[in-house]
């Protein structure tokens, strides 16, 4: 980790990362209790790099905000905080509250737990989280709103129900294709026969993340984004988590359902059974497609660059499914050597061979240094092996660089400047479809 | 000014009386602030809203050539990514190839940094700002964390600045310090001009032509500032321009998109011209008092007659009142018949209006002219600068309803609710609270159109009249997606949360 400042920053604060994930709760309202632009700010923010995701239920320009002053910071801002929720529960209708802090408010250190609690006594349902801005980005942000649901939201079961899991690790917004991605491993798994519950999407509801305390397993489909949280789940409920890298497309998928099948004790020739009815739709798809991946030469080179989940997961997908050759996947997180050794393990041994060349960087404009250093430029030779054709899978702060190149673009990782995200998700057996169809429709975008 | 010997510039609340929260009618509103006791007021219930440092970075970003810093926690400068759309676009127009859209850094100020202070983290990132992108001006921008830890951003410019070729810019946005947003205008434009505006020194020729020294002067004679905003569209500034090269002057824009090696300019004008009041007076009394450029800062060319004033006042300085009554008359009379069939459409519609100060009521005035009613304005806050577009609403209906507030979209649902407009047009990030109560929606900046002058005069009403046509998607909208208010508080007054404020403290 580099304690330094970081161009373009490819995440929300911690703040943002809360309120986008606590304003995906089904029937939650968030509460800020921050200075007046944090809202704002978060919105402005959100608009142009998630897709185009709005505002939402009471998200955006609406969501109630202690917008404290000068003059709290100064004397202290509980009152403020008290006198916006007394108001907010009279006015908005929201079936959990979810009180979140911001820089000011945390570093005056406004108790605000005490303030819930006064609430609490009234049966207002509300909870809390101090999720400053700089205590992180928005993944840290979706850590602290679970961790406050694990704590005072999520009822307690002694009796766990041996076919119900939680999926997490896959954070609102910051992935502007989560709803998709959720929804694609949901309906994956639940031809398992499991009861998913991934709490943020349009099927799940409250009273599901309530009752998920009898969960025989968290599913974390990361190896960074939601781990404390699970750790804390299984501290308070017992629940036991695995992680996984973010599953895209048959090879990975194929992976994962073994791992949750292997974890659960689902028996094995049943996911077999899946996998391979999963696998022949697939090839179905992948056939009609085949004809013109051959007759047109569509195998790239590629740079792929997104955070921790995305970057691994991508350059699987490409080199293992697609039969592309990644030769840089830049991970834009600032990671400590612990995680990064996870991302270079799992590069390491791609089923096809590949070999990537892993880099840690967090700023667009340096990637460019990158790759001249991995792929040395041409010095004049009549005959230079360059680094073509090529595709840059990654955001849109890469378009430059895709442009500088000569290579393709599509953007994928935050930012989303340039694309509308709905329903769309890149997970699983459908997911690695979807990839194949946008990847490719760019090829053919100009024809 | 003294202002400009500050290190901040001061803000709106305390420079104007600037008020955000007020509701009620615009009589007692233009009643009440001159009386002095509005700036005070506050709200028991709010949303989340807009700080200087959005509008600040909305204008710095667009600075070409240039690195901003936003010395906070990593969250701050997020909006960059989604303004960067418009800045892209702007590159595009200037020639780029390969537009890189904005380009900011944030200091990313962690629980570490609070304790320790963040000025080294800042240092370090000024000078390899320098080192890697070699920009013209390196603006550093501050939001709440640093001005709360104590750093002391000014000392470490000073300290830095022998060591980079950029030239750097500090700018104090902190968005705790000042309910007005507006202060980032005064902001922006005091660190423009400690930083940037400098008159040129007079070239001194070894063999005088006195003739090419005559033509400059003549030349300077006529040169004009043209203040824009970014809010500003390309269509705006070409209408604008157009309209002012017809009165045979030479025009430069300021300051958005506009070159650092550029702003020494604006002092060399004639003349400046603002198209926003509230944007530009702190800049232009500066540039006046110590250039001794004069300036206009009454109307914002909106409408018809807004424009023809705006026009009429920049001529009758040159002492060319007839080339603008020919100017008028022929853009009015080729204007007036294309609007014909569109007035019938509009006449007696009612529109509700929410936005930018002067924008607002500037716009709303332009709507009383076309026909409609105006059942409601809500502009982000009232100063002095509102006062001539508030009067002439006023005039037409002193009935008129005002609700000034920065964004707060539970109060414009409830006025919506009570009064039913036709159409809905506001400001960037507003409207859809109005889109989900069913009502069509013009924005009221931004996007391809242009909104000033007289083809923003046209744009307006064949716009308003195009989306009066169908509006389907936002009565699905209503049909299916509710609003997060209960229902009690539509019978509720939408002032209701809005507190009288005691005396100053």
């Amino acid at each position: 980790m580099k304690n330094r400042f970081i161009e373009r920053p490819r995440s929300f604060c911690a703040l943002g990362g809360a309120m986008l994930t606590a304003g995906a709760i089904p029937g939650a309202v968030p509460i800020l209790h921050t200075a007046m632009g944090c809202g704002g700010s978060i919105y402005w923010n959100q608009v142009g790099s998630t897709g185009y995701l709005g505002a939402g239920y009471c998200g955006g320009m609406a969501v109630p905000s202690s917008n404290v002053k000068e003059r709290d910071i100064i004397f202290g801002g509980t009152d403020r905080l008290t006198e916006q929720i007394s108001n907010t529960v009279k006015l908005v209708e929201g079936d959990l509250y979810i009180v979140l802090t911001g820089c000011m408010t945390d570093i005056i250190g406004d108790d605000i737990q005490a303030v819930i609690r006064d609430f609490q006594a009234q049966d207002v349902p509300i909870i809390g989280a101090e999720t400053g801005g700089f205590k992180g980005d928005a993944y840290k942000g979706y850590d602290l709103v679970l961790q406050t649901l694990i704590k005072n939201l999520i009822e307690k079961k002694e009796q766990k129900v041996d076919h119900k899991v939680n999926l997490w690790g896959i954070v609102p917004a910051q992935d502007a294709f989560w709803r998709g991605n959720l929804n694609n491993l949901r309906v994956l798994l639940s031809k398992l026969g499991l009861e998913v519950n991934s709490f943020f999407t349009e099927n799940d509801t409250l009273d599901g993340v309530k009752n998920s305390g009898d969960a025989a397993l968290n599913i974390v489909v990361s190896e960074f984004y939601g781990i404390e949280a699970a750790d804390l789940f299984l501290e308070v409920h017992g629940v036991p988590y695995i992680t996984s890298a973010l599953p895209i497309g048959a090879t990975a998928t194929e992976e994962f359902l073994l791992e949750i099948s292997e974890a659960l004790e689902i028996d094995q020739d049943a996911t077999n059974k899946v996998i391979e009815r999963e696998k022949i739709i697939y090839y179905k798809y992948i056939d009609r497609i085949a004809d013109t991946y051959n007759d047109q030469d569509f195998q790239r080179y590629a740079v792929v660059v997104g955070d921790g989940n995305y970057a691994a997961a991508l350059t699987r997908f490409l080199a293992d499914d697609l039969g592309w050759l990644p030769e840089l996947t830049i991970v834009t997180d600032d990671f400590e050597d612990e995680k990064k050794n996870k991302i270079d393990k799992y590069l390491e041994r791609l089923n096809s061979g590949y070999k990537t060349k892993v880099i840690y960087e967090t700023d667009a404009s340096e990637i460019q240094y990158h790759l001249s250093r991995h792929w040395p430029v041409s010095n004049g030779q009549r005959f230079y092996d360059a680094f073509s054709p090529a595709f840059v899978v990654g955001s849109h702060l890469e378009r430059q660089l895709a442009k500088n190149i000569g290579a393709a673009h599509l953007t994928v990782t935050y930012p989303v400047g340039n694309r509308v995200v709905l329903t769309r998700g890149y997970t699983g057996y459908l997911g690695g479809l979807n990839m194949i169809e946008d990847i490719l429709s760019v090829l053919v975008f100009e024809r | 000014m003294s202002y400009l010997d500050q290190k901040v510039a001061p803000k709106r609340e305390e420079r104007l009386g600037t008020c955000v929260d007020f509701g009620g009618s615009a009589c007692d509103l233009k009643k009440s602030f001159n009386g002095g006791c509005l700036r005070n007021n506050d709200r028991g219930f709010c949303q989340g809203s807009i700080c200087q440092l959005l509008p600040g970075l909305s204008m710095l970003n667009t600075i070409p050539d240039s690195v901003v810093i936003v010395h906070g926690s990593l969250g701050c400068g997020g909006a960059g990514h989604s303004q960067s759309a418009a800045v892209r676009g702007r590159q595009i127009l200037a020639g780029s190839t390969n537009p890189r859209g904005t380009l900011w850094l944030s200091t990313n100020l962690n629980e570490m940094d609070v304790v320790t202070g963040g000025e080294a983290k800042l240092a370090e990132a000024i000078i390899e700002a320098d080192r890697r992108y070699r920009p013209e001006s390196i603006i550093v921008v501050s939001s709440c964390v640093p001005g709360i830890i104590g750093d002391d951003l000014d000392g470490v410019v000073a300290r830095i600045q022998p060591q980079v070729n950029g030239v750097i810019l500090p700018v104090h946005c902190e968005g705790f310090k000042t309910k007005v947003m507006a202060t980032a205008y005064d902001a922006v434009y005091h660190a423009i001009s400690r930083r940037l505006l400098e008159k040129e020194e007079e070239e001194v020729r070894l063999i005088p032509d006195e003739l090419e020294e005559a033509a400059e002067k003549i030349r300077r004679s006529r040169q004009v500032n043209l203040m824009n905003v970014s809010s500003g569209t390309p269509g705006d500034e070409k209408e604008l321009t157009r309209l002012l090269n017809a009165l045979g002057l030479e025009v430069k824009i300021f300051p958005c998109f506009t070159h650092p090696d550029d702003v020494k300019y604006a002092a060399e004008a004639a003349l400046s011209i603002s198209t926003c009041p509230t944007h530009d007076d702190y800049f232009l009394k500066y540039l006046q008092e110590k250039f001794g450029v004069p300036y206009l800062l009454r109307y914002m060319p909106i409408g018809i007659k807004n424009t023809n004033s705006w026009l009429r006042e920049v001529a009758k300085f040159f002492h060319l009142e007839k080339v603008a009554k020919r100017i008028i008359e022929r853009e009015t009379d080729e204007l007036e018949l294309a609007l014909q069939p569109l007035r019938q459409t509009l006449k007696g519609k009612k529109a509700m209006l929410s936005a930018g100060e002067v924008r607002t009521l500037a716009t709303a005035g332009w709507l009383q002219e076309l026909g409609l009613e105006i059942i409601a304005v809500r502009p982000y806050h009232y100063d002095e600068f509102g006062e001539p577009a508030l009067d002439k609403l006023i005039e037409h209906d002193p009935g008129l309803q005002a609700n000034v507030g920065t964004v707060q979209p539970f109060e414009t649902v409830n006025i919506i609710e009570k009064n039913k407009p036709d159409i809905y047009l506001g400001h960037n990030s507003d409207n859809i609270w109005a889109a989900k109560s069913g009502i069509p929606v013009l924005p009221v900046y931004g996007g391809p159109n242009t909104y000033v002058g007289y083809a923003g005069a046209f744009d307006f009403a064949r716009n308003i009249n195009r989306v009066l046509k169908n509006p389907s998607f936002n009565q699905n909208l209503m049909k299916n997606v509710r609003q997060p208010y209960f229902k009690s508080w539509y019978t509720d007054q939408p002032y209701k949360y809005i507190v009288q404020g005691s005396e100053d403290l």
